[in-house]
């Protein structure tokens, strides 16, 4: 009986790593799309992403789904069948860029980019200790590879987990290619032990990269808003900023065209505290951000990949 | 401010980049241009989708059958060109264990052969007449004129 129970045990097992590998956000399709990269011709790719987004846009329900709830805020008025369309736009958007960001990474290929804020790129290349914060916008990941490059500055990222350990293991070993050991990826599940980690790597001059468009699990949120909705953001970022006393630069990188970016770099944003309560200095910096973000989103919805439900009347709703 | 990083070289095929050469252009071979990349695969696609559906598609059947299958081969086409992707990759490897294709990437290995997997389809597109010739005709010149442009960049220095 004991044999018979662990034979099933172990099936169940194997069963359960053999649907995450292949679920959607499973280590599968990106060890394919690598395949992919090295293997076929750039000729090839439109019509093949136009297949998978398709493939994904049925498959992904869930993703999909998300975006459309969001883009019933960002886009007030459109119907929910634009809004199915545009979520397959956003969809296609994602396959292009995470395809570059494999490009980027295995063959080595030149992107051409466009800076806007240069100033304040400048200003954040040499910095002693900066926060960047960014969203869910463009190809994040290549962003930070071709600013460690074009600035010769390491820089830390602090990613949401993955829910598969292997397309973790995956996407980490992904950037610390690309970014060529300049980058060094984080994931904030290890609660205060990563804040004083990226607090004492502040002091010491390094550059923290954080996403703070969206909260998954258990992570510090502070309430904001967008588009007139109530959405709930991480505050991490901005306790970091004001105990670290360096300023917030909002930063994204968004897709242009085939293998071109925009970087677009915003006003920094200062966290100080100016004698009120520390919550009032925080509040501020947040309604800064919320409005970068805003102006961003509403020009840029179509490469906004956070594939989650993020406005709290959505959440509500489902 | 706005500062950007600009490229030179602009296409891939040697037709194009032998017009640029000429135009006073870098006639370098770049994977960046989105025109070409949609042109390519849209021509690789439909003449294999046009050779599909002339295989598949029995004529004389209703309509609403016709119009299923031709949606139905635009699926299978798409898993045909996967699976083909495979063979040839494993081809490659094959013959780059033989000593061959070892300088350049997969990829442009994979395009070479390819490209002869659309040149056998645009012949038989040729034999059927009609409109289908006209297409097959409109692959085989595209090809020749690359070759030749090839040809010339080579002897050029280009490639």
């Amino acid at each position: 009986m004991p044999r018979d129970s662990s034979t099933s045990l172990g099936i169940t097992t194997i069963s359960r790593n053999w649907r995450r590998r292949f679920a959607v956000r499973g280590v599968f399709w990106r060890e394919c799309l690598d395949w992919a990269i090295i293997n076929l011709p750039f000729h090839f790719y439109p019509v093949l992403l136009i297949f998978w987004t398709f493939f994904f846009f049925f498959f992904a329900a869930p993703a999909r789904r998300a975006i459309v709830a969001n883009l019933a805020i960002i886009l007030p008025g459109s119907t929910r069948a634009m809004n199915h369309l545009r979520a397959f736009r956003t969809l296609s958007n994602f396959a292009w860029t995470i395809s570059e960001a494999a490009i980027y990474k295995l063959n080595r290929e030149e992107f051409a980019y466009q800076i806007t804020g240069a100033q304040w790129l400048d200003q954040l290349a040499a910095a002693q200790g900066a926060i960047v914060l960014t969203a869910h916008m463009g190809n994040y990941d290549l962003g930070a590879a071709l600013f460690a490059q074009k600035c010769n500055r390491e820089i830390r990222m602090v990613r949401a987990p993955e829910p598969d350990r292997q397309t973790a293991e995956h996407l980490s070993s992904s950037l610390e290619q690309t970014g060529e050991g300049a980058v060094k990826v984080d994931y904030n599940t290890a609660g205060a032990l990563l804040s004083f980690d990226l607090l004492n790597a502040i002091r010491r001059g390094e550059i923290v990269s954080i996403q703070g468009d969206r909260t998954e699990g258990n992570v510090g949120q502070i309430d904001g808003e967008l588009f007139g909705t109530r959405v709930r953001l991480p505050n991490g970022p901005f306790v970091l900023a004001l105990a670290a006393r360096v300023p917030i630069y909002p930063l994204f990188i968004a897709r242009s065209g085939c293998r071109s970016y925009e970087i677009i770099v915003r006003e920094p944003i200062a966290v100080v505290r100016s004698g009120r309560a520390r919550e009032d200095d925080i509040a501020e910096a947040v309604a800064k951000w919320c409005a970068v973000l805003e102006e961003l989103l509403a020009e840029r919805w179509d490469q906004w990949f956070a594939f989650t439900p993020l406005f709290l009347s959505d959440e509500t709703k489902h | 401010m706005k500062q950007s990083i600009e490229r030179h070289a602009q296409f891939y095929f040697s037709l194009p980049r032998l017009v640029a050469k000429i135009c006073g252009g870098d006639p370098r071979r770049a994977e960046i241009n989105t025109l070409e990349a949609w042109a390519g695969s849209l021509i690789f696609y439909l003449i294999s989708y046009v050779f599909f559906a002339a295989q598949f598609i029995p004529t004389g059947l209703p309509r609403w059958q016709t119009a299923l299958l031709l949606v139905a081969v635009a699926f299978f086409v798409w898993l045909f060109w996967l699976l083909l992707l495979y063979i040839n990759s494993l081809i490659i490897k094959m013959l780059q264990l033989c000593g061959l294709f070892r300088t350049i990437p997969i990829r442009r290995a994979q395009s070479i052969l390819l490209g002869i997997s659309m040149t056998a389809m645009a012949c038989a597109l040729l034999m059927r007449g009609s409109w289908m010739r006209g297409v097959g005709l409109f692959w085989l010149l595209a090809v020749a004129a690359n070759l030749a442009c090839a040809l010339v960049l080579t002897l050029s220095n280009e490639e």
